[in-house]
C-alpha cells in the first residue's frame, strides 16, 4: 500500500517526523518497507521572475535576461527560448543543480557572456512533454520558492506492508485511523453528501441479487449528463501518487475513492445496460454454463459456473469485484453513468481472480474483505466528486440492496486474560483507550470488558484477537522477558544420536556432507538402469518447477553423481561426499508415500592431490568399503558383510556388492558402471554406496561390555594358501576362523598374489587359475605365555582343515 | 726384556691401535685381537700360572694394569665412535620441517547442518527435545489444522508443490490433491500436539519446499527450524525471553533483539523478530539495507484455533511457536551471497566450513 504523506496529513494529524512515524508503524505491526521522497530530483530549481530581456550581443538566437530568484542580486542568465517576456515567471535551475536528465548547471560563458543558471522547460524538469519553450508559470507563483514544493511535487510516499488480516489498512482513511491510534492523535473521515436532482435513481435502475451468499450488498447511483474528459490536476496527482494511471475523470474518481476509502467501485455507461421494465436492470448472479465476457483488457473469457457476475437481461456485463466488461465501460461518448458500490464475497472473488489470472486493486480488497457498511458512503462520495469534476447531475436516491445488514460483533475481553497471555499487567484503562482509538467501543461489565467491534475489522473475531490489538499498540518492547520454568530435561532421541554418530564417522573417514535437492529427474531411472521394486512408484509432483525436478528422489545416487559431475566440470577432481536424507516411494492406492532415511556416499578422484611424499592414488571400491568399515564400527554393527552382486545395474559388475547384515540386504556399494558415468557426465572411477539408516540403527548392537586387554604375548605365524580364483577371501578367512580353535585370536589377510598375466610358463609361481592369499595368524592365551610347541598342534590342524574346506594348497 | 716390558709395549701398541680404530667394527676387531678368547693379552694372562712364583706378583700386577688400560681405552674409544655414529645418523636423518605434513583430511559437516546442530544444542539446554515429521504432508497438517482458511493464497498451485495422490481420494481443497510437500515445519507442531499431552517443549528442524525459482535469494527447498512450547502459564514474555536467549547465544551477546507485531494464521499475537545488524549495530548501513535490523524469524502465541484442532484446552494451556530459516541465518552469519551454493555440493564451498 503506497501512502502519500501529503494526502495522509489531510486525514490525520501527524505530530512527529517521518522517521519516528515509520518506527512507530514498524513496531505496531504495519511495516514500512520503503520511503520514497518525490520532488527530491528538483532540489535547486526555484521560481524566478524575468525582470529584463535583452538580445545577446553576439548571437541572434539567444537572449540575455535578468531574473529575480528571491536572492539579493538577480541572476544574469542566457536563454535560447522565445516563448516568454519580461515579467513572466519561470522555473530556474540555479548553479549546482542536477536536473533529472543528469544535466548539471554550472556557471558558463555563452558566446562571451556569463550565465548563472538555466530557465527550464517542462521536459527539462521531467514534469511534462512540452519542450517547445520555457514552462511559464502563473502570475501568482511565489518568487524564490522551491519549484517542486510549490508545484506540489514534493511528497513523501510510504510503502506499507499491510498484513492479510488488516483489510481496513488498504485505504488512506484506514491508514489515517491506524496512525491516529498508534500515535495518539485524531483523524477525519472523508464523506460527501451529493446534491441530488432529476429523475430518482430508482426509476432508472433496478438491482437484484440472485446469489446473496456471494454478494451481501449492492448500492447504485446514477449521474446524468457527465462530460468525459481528463481529470483535473489534483485528481490525476492523487491517483498517480497511489500508483494508478489517470484514465478519465469518471474512472479516476472511482479509483480515488477506492484508495481513499477502500471501497472498489465500478462505473458503467448506463445506456449500455439492457433494460427490463423500462429500467436498466442489474442482476448479480453466478455465471451460467457457456457464458462468456470480453473484459476491459479486451480478452474474451469463458466463465466457470460459480463465477459471480454482474449481468443485465442480455448476459454478463462485468466480473464481480475483479474487472468490468468492455461493452459497458465508460467511454468518451458516455453521458449517463451507473455507479456500482458493492460488497462481494472474499473467497469467490479470490477464486475468480486466480482462475483468470486477473489481479486488480479491486479484487485484492474484496479478497481480504471490504467493510460491508462502507458502500453507501463510498457511492455518495464518488457521485459527488463525479458531479464536481465531470459535471452532470446526481440522480436522487440510492438503489441500495442490502438484504441482511451486518451486525457489529461484540466480544468479551477479560483483563486478567490479557495479563496471562502477554505476561505483563496492562491497566484496564489503557486497554479501553487502545481499543477505543482503534474504533471499538469497550464497556466494563462485572470486571470484564464488552467490546463492540466495527464492521471494518473482520479479523477481530475472538478475545485473543483483541489481546493482540492491545499488545501491539501497548508495545511488545514493554513486555518483560522471561524464560519458562524448568521441570524437564532435553535430550536427543536414540535415532537422532545414531544419525549424528553416522555423520561424524563419515566425516572422520574423509567425506564432506552434501545437502542436495529432494527433487529428481524421472529420466534418471533410465540413466541408472534402476528397477523399482514390485508395485513401487516414484512420487510425482503435480506442479513441478521443471520436468528435471518432477519427482521426489527415490535414491540419493542421482544427486550425488550430479555433484561429482559439477565438481569435475569446475576443475575439482577429488570429490568425497555423503548425504543423509529421505528418499520417497509410493504405490498405487497410497495417499502418502513412504519416506526412508538413507545414507549415501560418493568418492571420485583421490583423497589428496599428488604430494612430495606420494602420488594421488585413484579411489576405488576398497576406499568406499573402508568408509563403510569406519561407519559400521561407529554404529556398532559387527556382523556385516558384502556380497558380490551383478543385480545393481548402475554398478560395474565385478566391482559391486550388496551390504548384508545378518542375512538382510541393507544397501549396496560399488563402482559406477561406465555407461552410467557417461549418462551423468562423470569421469570414473566413481565409487558410491547407499544404505538404509533404519536397518543400520536396528543392527547396531549398542554398547558392548569390556573385553580384557591381552596380558600375555601372542605367537605369530604366517601362512600362504593357494586357492582357485573363484574362492573368495571371505570364504578362506571364514574357514580359518572356524578352524582356529580357541587359541586363534586373529587372522589378517596381508597379501594377495597372482602371477602376472604375461609371465612366461617357466616363470609362473602358481598353478594357472589360482591365487595366493597370505594371512598373518596370531595365537594367544588369556592365561599364559604360549610356546611354539603349544601352538604347533592347533596350527597343523588349522592348516589341514582349511585346505580341505577351500580346496587349496599351501604355497611352496 | 722382561715380560713386564713386553706387556707394557703390548699395551702401548693396543692403545694406539684402539685410538686408530675408525669405526665400531674395527674397534671390535682390535678388542678380539687382544682380549678375545684367543687374544694375545688373554694368552699372557692365562700363562701367568706357569710363571715362577717370584715373578708372579710383579707380572700379575703389570698385566692387570695393562688389561685395565686396554679396557679403558676400548670403552673410551667405543663411546667416541658411538656418539660420532649417532651424530652422523642424526645429521643424515634431518628433514626440511617446513614440508607439508602427511594427512587424510577429515570431511566437513554442511554449514546448514552446523547451524541446525548449534540451534538444537541451545534448545536441548533449555529442556527441549527434537521432533520430526514427514516431508510429504496432508493439506490438513500443513494448512487446515494451522488455521489457514480454505482459500488461503499459500495453498495456490503457484506457491505450494502438490503430490499426485494415488489413493483415489478427491481433494476438497485446491485441485486434484490434498497431498503436498510441506511448506514449513509447522505441521510437526500439529503431529506433536496430537500425540503428546502438555507440557510440550520441542524443536523440529527439517526440509521444507516452496515453489520459488532458485536464484541468489530463493531456493525451492530450504531448511526450517520450528519451536513449540505448550504448558500452563506460558506468556508472550516467555516467548520473548526464549528468543532473546537464543539470538544472543547464536549471534553474540552484544546483539539486540526486537519483536515487531506481524500476522501468521497459526499464532495470535504474532511477531517478526529482528536482530540488530552486526555491521552497524542498528544505525543502518548498506548490509542491512539501511534498516539497522535483520529479520530472522517469525513467532507468536499458539492460536486457540490450533489448540482446537488437536484437542488442547486453551483456557488451561497456552503456548508459543517460532520458526526460522537455516539458510538465511547461515547467509547472514557467513556473508554468503547466493543461496544456490548450499545445494550444489561444490567441494570448495563445503570445505570452507
Amino acid at each position: 500500500m503506497r501512502v502519500s504523506l501529503k494526502w495522509l496529513r489531510e486525514l490525520v494529524d501527524i505530530e512527529m517526523d517521518v522517521a519516528e512515524l515509520c518506527a512507530r508503524l514498524d513496531m505496531t505491526g504495519t511495516k514500512v518497507e520503503a520511503v520514497h521522497t518525490l520532488g527530491e530530483a528538483l532540489d535547486g530549481v526555484v521560481i524566478g521572475q524575468v525582470l529584463e530581456c535583452e538580445p545577446h550581443p553576439d548571437a541572434d538566437r539567444l537572449r540575455y535576461c535578468t531574473v529575480d530568484v528571491g536572492s539579493e542580486e538577480p541572476l544574469r542568465i542566457v536563454c535560447g527560448a522565445t516563448n516568454f517576456s519580461a515579467g513572466d515567471k519561470v522555473p530556474v535551475a540555479t548553479v549546482g543543480t542536477v536536473l533529472p536528465g543528469g544535466l548539471e548547471i554550472k556557471k558558463a560563458k555563452l558566446r562571451g557572456v556569463e550565465s548563472h543558471g538555466m530557465m527550464c522547460s517542462a521536459t527539462e524538469l521531467g514534469v511534462g512533454a512540452d519542450a517547445s519553450g520555457l514552462l511559464v508559470l502563473p502570475a501568482n507563483a511565489p518568487v524564490g520558492e522551491p519549484y517542486a514544493s510549490w508545484a506540489g511535487l514534493s511528497d513523501t510516499v510510504l510503502e506499507l506492508e499491510v498484513t492479510p488480516n488488516r483489510p481496513d489498512c488498504l485505504s488512506m482513511a484506514g491508514v489515517a485511523r491506524e496512525v491516529a491510534a498508534v500515535t495518539g492523535t485524531g483523524y477525519r473521515v472523508p464523506a460527501s453528501e451529493p446534491e441530488e436532482s432529476g429523475t430518482p435513481a430508482g426509476e432508472l435502475v433496478s438491482v437484484s441479487i440472485a446469489d446473496p451468499d456471494l454478494c451481501t450488498r449492492y448500492a447504485a447511483r446514477v449521474i446524468a449528463g457527465v462530460r468525459i474528459g481528463p481529470s483535473p490536476d489534483w485528481l490525476a496527482e492523487r491517483v498517480t501518487a497511489a500508483g494508478a494511471r489517470p484514465i478519465n475523470n469518471v474512472v479516476d474518481v472511482t479509483n480515488y475513492v477506492l484508495y481513499e476509502l477502500g471501497q472498489p467501485l465500478h462505473a458503467f455507461d448506463l445506456d449500455t445496460i439492457a433494460a427490463a421494465d423500462g429500467r436498466a436492470a442489474i442482476i448479480v448472479r453466478r455465471a451460467k454454463p457457456g457464458e462468456r465476457l470480453t473484459t476491459l483488457d479486451g480478452q474474451d473469457r469463458g466463465l466457470a459456473a460459480d463465477t459471480l457476475v454482474i449481468a443485465d437481461p442480455s448476459g454478463p456485463v462485468a466480473l464481480a469485484g475483479v474487472m468490468g466488461g468492455e461493452a459497458t465501460e465508460v467511454s468518451a461518448g458516455t453521458v449517463d453513468v451507473l455507479l456500482e458500490s458493492a460488497c462481494f464475497d472474499p473467497a469467490s472473488t479470490s477464486r475468480t481472480s486466480r482462475r483468470l489470472g486477473l489481479i486488480s486493486e479491486a479484487s485484492l480488497r474484496f479478497e481480504r474483505g471490504v467493510d460491508p457498511e462502507l458502500q453507501r458512503r463510498a457511492v455518495d462520495r464518488a457521485a459527488q466528486l463525479i458531479a464536481e469534476v465531470a459535471g452532470g447531475a446526481v440522480a436522487s436516491g440510492v438503489v441500495d440492496v442490502y438484504p441482511a445488514p451486518a451486525v457489529p460483533r461484540t466480544l468479551t475481553l477479560r483483563p486478567e486474560r490479557v495479563a496471562a497471555i502477554i505476561g505483563a499487567e496492562v491497566l484496564t484503562s489503557d486497554i479501553v483507550s487502545i481499543l477505543t482509538s482503534l474504533g471499538m467501543v469497550a464497556e466494563e461489565a462485572e470486571g470484564d470488558l464488552v467490546v463492540t467491534v466495527p464492521t471494518f475489522r473482520p479479523d477481530l473475531e475472538r478475545e485473543i484477537d483483541l489481546i493482540e490489538e492491545v499488545l501491539r499498540v501497548w508495545g511488545m518492547d514493554r513486555v518483560p522477558s522471561t524464560l519458562p520454568g524448568g521441570r524437564r530435561a532435553g535430550s536427543l532421541g536414540e535415532a537422532q544420536r545414531v544419525q549424528r554418530a553416522a555423520g561424524r564417522a563419515l566425516r572422520a573417514a574423509g567425506l564432506c556432507e552434501h545437502i542436495g535437492f529432494a527433487f529428481a529427474d524421472p529420466a534418471d531411472a533410465d540413466r541408472l538402469g534402476w528397477e523399482f521394486g514390485p508395485g513401487e512408484l516414484p512420487v510425482r509432483l503435480i506442479n513441478p518447477m521443471s520436468e528435471e525436478q518432477s519427482v521426489m528422489r527415490w535414491t540419493l545416487l542421482g544427486g550425488l553423481l550430479r555433484a561429482v559431475s559439477n565438481n569435475q566440470r569446475r576443475g575439482v577432481p577429488d570429490v568425497h561426499l555423503y548425504e543423509i536424507a529421505n528418499v520417497f516411494l509410493t504405490a498405487e492406492g497410497r495417499k502418502l508415500p513412504k519416506e526412508r532415511l538413507m545414507i549415501g556416499g560418493v568418492m571420485a578422484g583421490a583423497w589428496e592431490r599428488p604430494s612430495w611424499h606420494g602420488d594421488a592414488r585413484p579411489l576405488d571400491f576398497f576406499d568406499g568399503k573402508g568408509v563403510l568399515e569406519t561407519l559400521m564400527d561407529a554404529l556398532d554393527v559387527d556382523r556385516w558383510q558384502v556380497r558380490a552382486t551383478t543385480d545393481r545395474a548402475w554398478l560395474q559388475p565385478g566391482r559391486s556388492a550388496d551390504v548384508v547384515v545378518r542375512g538382510d540386504v541393507v544397501g549396496w556399494i560399488g563402482e559406477v558402471a561406465p555407461g552410467v558415468l557417461d549418462a551423468f557426465e562423470c569421469a570414473g572411477p566413481v565409487t558410491v554406496f547407499e544404505l538404509s539408516f533404519k536397518s543400520l540403527l536396528k543392527a547396531g548392537k549398542g554398547t558392548g561390555s569390556y573385553v580384557e586387554v591381552p596380558r600375555y604375548p601372542a605367537v605369530n605365524l604366517d601362512i600362504a594358501i593357494v586357492v582357485p580364483e573363484d574362492v573368495t577371501a571371505e570364504r578362506v578367512t571364514a574357514a580359518i576362523r572356524s578352524a582356529g580353535g580357541e587359541l586363534l585370536e586373529d587372522a589378517r589377510l596381508f597379501d594377495v598374489y597372482r602371477d602376472p598375466a604375461d609371465s612366461a610358463p617357466g616363470e609362473r609361481r602358481l598353478p594357472e587359475g589360482t591365487k595366493s592369499l597370505a594371512f598373518a595368524l596370531s595365537y594367544r592365551s588369556a592365561e599364559r605365555t604360549l610356546s611354539d610347541e603349544d601352538v604347533a598342534p592347533a596350527h597343523e590342524r588349522l592348516v589341514k582343515t582349511v585346505l580341505k574346506k577351500v580346496g587349496g594348497s599351501m604355497r611352496a | 726384556m722382561s715380560i713386564a716390558d713386553d706387556l707394557r709395549s703390548m699395551r702401548d701398541d693396543a692403545v694406539r691401535r684402539i685410538d686408530q680404530a675408525s669405526d665400531l667394527e674395527a674397534l671390535e676387531a682390535v678388542r678380539i685381537e687382544y682380549l678375545g678368547k684367543k687374544g694375545s693379552l688373554t694368552a699372557i694372562l692365562r700363562g701367568l700360572g706357569s710363571l715362577p712364583a717370584d715373578e708372579r706378583p710383579v707380572v700379575g700386577k703389570v698385566s692387570n694394569e695393562v688389561r685395565v688400560a686396554v679396557e679403558d681405552a676400548l670403552s673410551a674409544r667405543r663411546e667416541t665412535l658411538r656418539s660420532a655414529r649417532m651424530e652422523a645418523r642424526i645429521a643424515a636423518e634431518a628433514v626440511d620441517v617446513t614440508l607439508p605434513g602427511r594427512r587424510r583430511r577429515a570431511g566437513t559437516e554442511h554449514v546448514i547442518d552446523q547451524i541446525v546442530d548449534e540451534i538444537v544444542e541451545t534448545f536441548l539446554g533449555l529442556g527441549y527435545t527434537v521432533a520430526e515429521g514427514p516431508e510429504v504432508e496432508l493439506d490438513y497438517y500443513n494448512f487446515t489444522a494451522l488455521n489457514h482458511p480454505p482459500d488461503h493464497p499459500a495453498r495456490a498451485l503457484q506457491d505450494t508443490f502438490y503430490v499426485r495422490d494415488l489413493s483415489g481420494d478427491v481433494a476438497t481443497v485446491e485441485g486434484e490433491s490434498d497431498v503436498l510437500l510441506r511448506t514449513h515445519t509447522s505441521p510437526v507442531q500439529v503431529h506433536v500436539m496430537e500425540r503428546q499431552e502438555p507440557p510440550i517443549y520441542v524443536l523440529a528442524p527439517g526440509k521444507v519446499y516452496r515453489r520459488d525459482v532458485a536464484d541468489p535469494s530463493h531456493l525451492p527447498q530450504f531448511t526450517q527450524i520450528e519451536g513449540l512450547v505448550v504448558d500452563e502459564g506460558i506468556t508472550f514474555g516467555d516467548l520473548k525471553g526464549t528468543l532473546e536467549f537464543f539470538v544472543k547465544r547464536m549471534f553474540g551477546e552484544d546483539r539486540r533483539v526486537r519483536l515487531r507485531p506481524h500476522f501468521f494464521p497459526f499464532t495470535e499475537p504474532s511477531a517478526e523478530v529482528d536482530v540488530s545488524c552486526a555491521i552497524c549495530g542498528g544505525e543502518g548501513c548498506r548490509s542491512c539495507g539501511g534498516e539497522g535490523w535483520l529479520e530472522i524469524l517469525g513467532c507468536g502465541m499458539v492460536d486457540p484455533n490450533v489448540f482446537g484442532y488437536v484437542g488442547i484446552d486453551p483456557e488451561r494451556y497456552t503456548g508459543f511457536a517460532f520458526g526460522m530459516g537455516a539458510e538465511r541465518i547461515a547467509a547472514l552469519k557467513y556473508g554468503i551471497p547466493d543461496l544456490r551454493l548450499f545445494v550444489e555440493g561444490d567441494m570448495r564451498f563445503l570445505r570452507q566450513f
